[in-house]
């Protein structure tokens, strides 16, 4: 059989908490570790960006910096996201195969996944993995996923034709409770105001673990089912054990050069963040839709209004659009397609009103970009950085 | 000239075997970019980073980051050398890679330290056609491509 290392730990900084993911990935690569599932929480709270996000597009900087509420950067990709000792970190990282190509994320995503889906159904609660990257119930997403890939590095006796040892790191974030008024003190959202409307509006679209039990579920009690789901999924058996004195120095070294800096923390992209927005009119009620971009990928959209449509729908659409294409034969397409799938549950909304009102508010962005193209110090000044 | 009618991989490139990054010599600099399988398997990619300018790399260790499909990995250098110029293009717009990736969507030039030795590791010439079919037929196999 099998074993994988089981390490618990609790109430860690950002810093400690990635730097040591990130670490563990690269030394299970280069064979230098053993596989390892990490259930860990970390100290509250945190706002975690991903890997290319700009922290002052997706956080509220002087709210965090008035809270204690630190700020840090994931080595794995998608959104921003408020950790604390309600939100369980799930950290498994096994050596590479080789064949980890970008086309197998979907794949390995949903591979990894299985034991928080296994966990979830052993408390009850529905939850499926769905699209490219969520694991949802009843169309509520419940834990944000990503990978990274992390290559071990070239060791100088290797022949030139030798191929790079790389690592894989699985992240999750498991949300088994969450204080949603919180988060969108911490997160930017397209709200401009928090209200009881925009906390329903949140809770439409994501849900958590005791939410779903209905009842104070602890996270230890989470934390066990979710190691026990690993282990039916995997067939492996977790040992619990500890990071080695060596791995804690090469954590605290890593802490030290890279998520400890500012240089890491507030590093920009150059891909352009643009948001738009547009209304139309419907016989079904106003539509109010709002998008981000990363460039030419629909980073993120918001469908609002006073329409009527079956619990669960809009956020399918929502999430359906995320890391899309932005061109609009692409955008048309893809409603076309989510409509398909859900044709009664959205039948007060005309699909063509929802595909102009979406290709609108891409426009509306992409011609606010481009007037922002003209300023020469505006969003495409790319500071160079060590951590590309 | 062009190896394969489906997926181009023109013979005037080294390509590396398992980043399948192209390599061309450009004068004193090596100009680096992603081929076409490479691609297939990346999807659109949404984010690209390089190191900084100036920043020496390795062959086979990581040169940047990409992120595609929320899966994040680093960007590997073919050869070792210096990196002496971004492509500002492809920083702001990573989805000119996917629409061009051996013309406008080339990724970075790099001053090569031992090109005679680490170019013999790359894939070039005779040897090019062949490795275009088993690579093909690999990602086939896999489920990867069509």
């Amino acid at each position: 059989m099998i074993h994988w290392r089981l390490i618990t730990d609790d109430g860690v900084s950002a810093s400690f908490g990635l730097a040591a993911d990130d670490c563990l990935a690269t030394r299970v690569g280069a064979g230098e570790s053993q596989p390892t599932l990490r259930l860990y929480t970390y100290r509250s709270h945190c706002a975690l960006v991903g890997r290319f996000q700009n922290v002052d597009h997706e956080v509220h900087r002087e709210y965090c910096l008035a809270h204690g509420i630190s700020i840090n950067r994931r080595p794995t990709g998608g959104g921003a996201i408020l950790m604390g000792a309600d939100q369980l970190g799930v950290a498994l990282t096994l050596p590479g195969t080789g064949d980890d190509s970008y086309h197998r994320a979907r794949e390995l995503m949903a591979r990894f996944s299985q034991g928080i889906v296994i966990a979830l159904q052993s408390l009850g609660i529905p939850a499926s993995f769905r699209r490219k990257n969520d694991i949802e119930v009843n169309g509520r997403k419940i834990v944000g996923l990503g990978i990274y890939r992390a290559h071990a590095p070239v060791q100088p006796a290797s022949a030139p034709s030798t191929p790079p040892r790389s690592g894989l790191l699985f992240h999750a974030s498991l949300l088994v409770g969450l204080d949603i008024p919180l988060m969108l003190r911490v997160l930017k959202t397209p709200f401009e105001k928090i209200s009881d409307k925009e906390i329903a509006t949140v809770a439409d679209r994501i849900t958590t673990v005791r939410r779903e039990m209905g009842c104070e579920v602890e996270l230890d009690e989470v934390r066990a089912r979710v190691a026990e789901g690993y282990t039916a999924a995997f067939g492996v058996s977790l040992v619990p054990g500890d990071f080695t004195s060596v791995e804690r120095e090469a954590i605290s070294h890593l802490q030290s050069r890279k998520y400890d800096t500012a240089e890491w923390v507030n590093q920009t992209t150059a891909v352009a963040d643009m948001t738009g927005s547009a209304k139309v009119k419907t016989p079904g009620g106003l539509l109010d839709v709002r998008v981000t971009l990363a460039g030419n990928t629909l980073k993120a959209v918001f469908i609002g209004g006073d329409f009527f449509a079956a619990e669960g729908a809009i956020a399918d659409l929502e999430a359906g659009l995320r890391w899309q294409s932005a061109e609009p034969r692409a955008v048309a397409a893809r409603l076309a397609h989510l409509y398909a799938a859900r044709a009664s549950d959205l039948a007060t909304i005309p699909l063509d009103a929802l595909t102009q009102a979406v290709q609108q508010a891409i426009r509306r962005a992409q011609v606010a970009e481009s007037v922002a193209r003209a300023d020469p110090y505006g969003c495409f000044v790319n500071p160079e950085s060590a951590y590309a | 000239m062009l190896i394969n009618a489906r997926y181009s991989f023109p013979a005037e490139l080294y390509y590396d075997r398992s980043a399948h990054v192209w390599a061309r010599p450009d004068g004193d600099a090596v100009t680096i970019g992603l081929d076409v399988l490479g691609l297939e398997s990346l999807g659109d990619i949404a984010y690209l980073s390089l190191h900084a300018i100036g920043v020496p790399v390795r062959r086979g260790e990581a040169m940047g980051s990409v992120e595609a499909a929320k899966m994040v990995g680093d960007l590997i250098a073919p050869v070792s050398g210096l990196i002496a110029t971004h492509n500002e293009a492809v920083l702001r717009d990573p989805g000119l890679i996917n629409r061009d990736p051996y013309g406008e969507g080339w990724i970075a030039r790099l001053i090569p330290s031992d090109w005679a030795r680490e170019s013999a590791a790359l894939v070039h010439g005779i040897d090019l056609g062949p490795w275009v079919e088993a690579e093909i037929e690999r990602y086939r196999a896999q489920g990867w491509i069509d």
